[in-house]
């Protein structure tokens, strides 16, 4: 019986072993195709902020899961502190993917109609790493939050 | 392109904050991507704007990147100010472009 | 020399699914609760909307009953009993096989099973069943006794350079432990049986069973079976079988 089941185990691992060669390649591969909008974490938030603070803030909330189970379809949703009044309200809510290619998932630029600061999505990830929130406040200042999301591969196919 | 979009919750009144759940058919392509047969790269084509109005007065405007997933879903919160048309328009980097609406009849 | 101490270090990694590795690995019920939420926009909703559109054009309820030979209010239930003997086809069949027999009674062009015209009508077609509980029943005659005993063999059939088969990864001793960090499903639980087709995140695209069947045998390195023959089909019926009962809920979302 111990047997059995040691050469059970056995072979699941070998079915897996199978796949290792090819990934490599995948991954040697997609290292040489540059996206059209290629764009890093540090000019995508000066983009964003032209240059202004942004400051880490418990009113903006992200939620993501810290391990997704696949990086093709991983669920975000973000909301931010506000009233949404026409004097004070998110204007808008910018989602970024730290280690993408582009970093750039999405900018939502809101208005007191939403009720609520508030947007919900799903962003591929190209591997594990940082999603980001700045919420852009009607009175020019910016906040932030994140969630780092650890992106597992594997599986059979 | 085919869309779909979700009021929830489905009854709510006036001056209820309701989540607008729009999504749309698209492969969402990041031109990273190459065809397995060919070798050949496939282009970028992405959604690259999306607008919700409602009754013609702009909610939500909003850039979108190739960075979404697949079919990709887009989420927002609408107060419900009366009766009406809320409308969403979705455009890609190609030019295609869909609008799609959903009639708003507050209960109360 | 060198075979050894790969092999040891594989056992190693085989041995890897214990309490430490689940801790680090697992999703926590938040994740859980996340990837839930989205079943409430799967997006493969449109997909089935597009089924529908199709079907309705091309087929419609009544033809597909009268050539079922059941009423069509009974759809439903009916549906919920596939792959199962079919009086028209005068064997065991899968919803993708009876769209494609209706359209062939009406002298239509007959889309290939792989076809996007098939797959997307018969998850809207089985999506009918959407509520009701999987009741195949493999023990209501000779010909689906026999399919469940092929479908067990094919299951349990080591094949391929490295002598796998379905069971390999499958069988209830090796349920729970992780294959390449993701952990083995049991196939009978978690609706496995009423939740294909499915929107299978890592390919981005609405997936049939049998499609899957053959994903799984392509990275097991063994010759795909093909979709259609009475080896797959008998497949269907056995893992089916293992869902019983099960609530059918179309499209179903999977990883």
């Amino acid at each position: 019986m111990e047997r059995r089941s040691f050469l059970k185990g056995f072979g699941v691992v070998a079915a897996c072993t199978a796949l290792i060669p090819q990934i490599a390649n995948a991954a040697e591969e997609a290292k040489k195709v540059v996206g059209p909008n290629e764009m890093n974490y540090d000019s995508a938030v000066a983009a964003i902020t032209g240059g202004k603070p942004v400051t880490p803030s418990a009113k903006v909330a992200i939620s993501a899961p810290e391990i997704a189970e696949n990086g093709a379809v991983v669920p975000v949703k973000v909301t931010v502190e506000s009233p949404m009044t026409n004097k004070d309200y998110v204007k808008a809510i910018h989602v970024l993917a730290s280690k993408n290619g582009n970093v750039r998932c999405a900018n939502i630029y809101l208005t007191p109609a939403n009720g609520e600061a508030y947007f919900g999505t799903r962003v591929k990830l190209g591997g594990t790493q940082d999603v980001v929130a700045i919420a852009e406040m009607s009175d020019g200042t910016f906040l932030s939050a994140k969630q780092n999301v650890k992106v597992t591969i594997g599986g059979c196919g | 392109m085919k869309t779909l979009i979700k009021i929830k919750p489905k009854e709510y009144k006036v001056g209820d904050v309701v989540k607008v759940d729009f999504m749309a058919m698209h492969p969402m392509e990041t031109g990273m991507r190459k065809n397995k047969d060919t070798g050949e790269i496939i282009p970028a084509n992405y959604i690259d704007e999306v607008k919700f109005m409602f009754n013609d007065q702009l909610i939500t405007k909003m850039i979108i990147w190739e960075s979404l997933s697949v079919n990709p879903l887009m989420s927002i919160s609408f107060k419900v100010s009366g009766a009406g048309t809320l409308k969403v328009i979705a455009k890609d980097n190609k030019g295609q472009s869909v609008e799609s609406s959903e009639q708003i009849t507050p209960k109360g | 020399m060198r075979n050894l101490s790969i092999s040891a270090a594989l056992i190693t990694l085989a041995l890897l699914s214990n309490a430490n590795a689940e801790e680090k690995l697992s999703m926590s019920d938040a994740d859980k609760a996340m990837y839930a939420e989205m079943l409430e926009n799967n997006p493969a909703a449109m997909d089935v909307s597009e089924g529908e559109e199709m079907f309705n054009r091309l087929i419609g309820n009544a033809a597909y009953a009268q050539m079922l030979g059941v009423k069509e209010k009974d759809l439903p239930k009916y549906l919920a009993g596939f792959p199962r003997v079919v009086k028209a086809a005068g064997k065991v069949v899968t919803i993708a096989q009876t769209l494609q027999m209706v359209m062939s009674d009406r002298g239509q062009s007959v889309p290939k099973l792989e076809s996007n015209e098939i797959v997307k009508m018969s998850a809207y077609v089985k999506s009918l069943a959407n509520g009701q509980k999987t009741s195949i029943d493999v023990k209501s005659d000779t010909q689906m006794k026999e399919m469940m005993a092929l479908g067990q063999e094919v299951f349990e059939q080591r094949r391929g350079g490295r002598g796998l088969s379905c069971n390999s990864c499958h069988s209830a001793d090796v349920i729970g432990q992780r294959l390449r960090m993701q952990p083995l499903p049991d196939l009978g639980v978690n609706k496995a049986g009423g939740t294909w087709p499915a929107y299978r995140m890592t390919q981005s695209q609405m997936v049939t069973l049998d499609k899957r069947f053959q994903q799984c045998m392509e990275n097991a390195l063994l010759a795909k079976i093909p979709l259609g023959s009475r080896e797959m089909v008998a497949l269907e019926v056995y893992v089916t079988n293992k869902t019983k009962g099960n609530e059918i809920q179309i499209p179903g979302l999977k990883r």
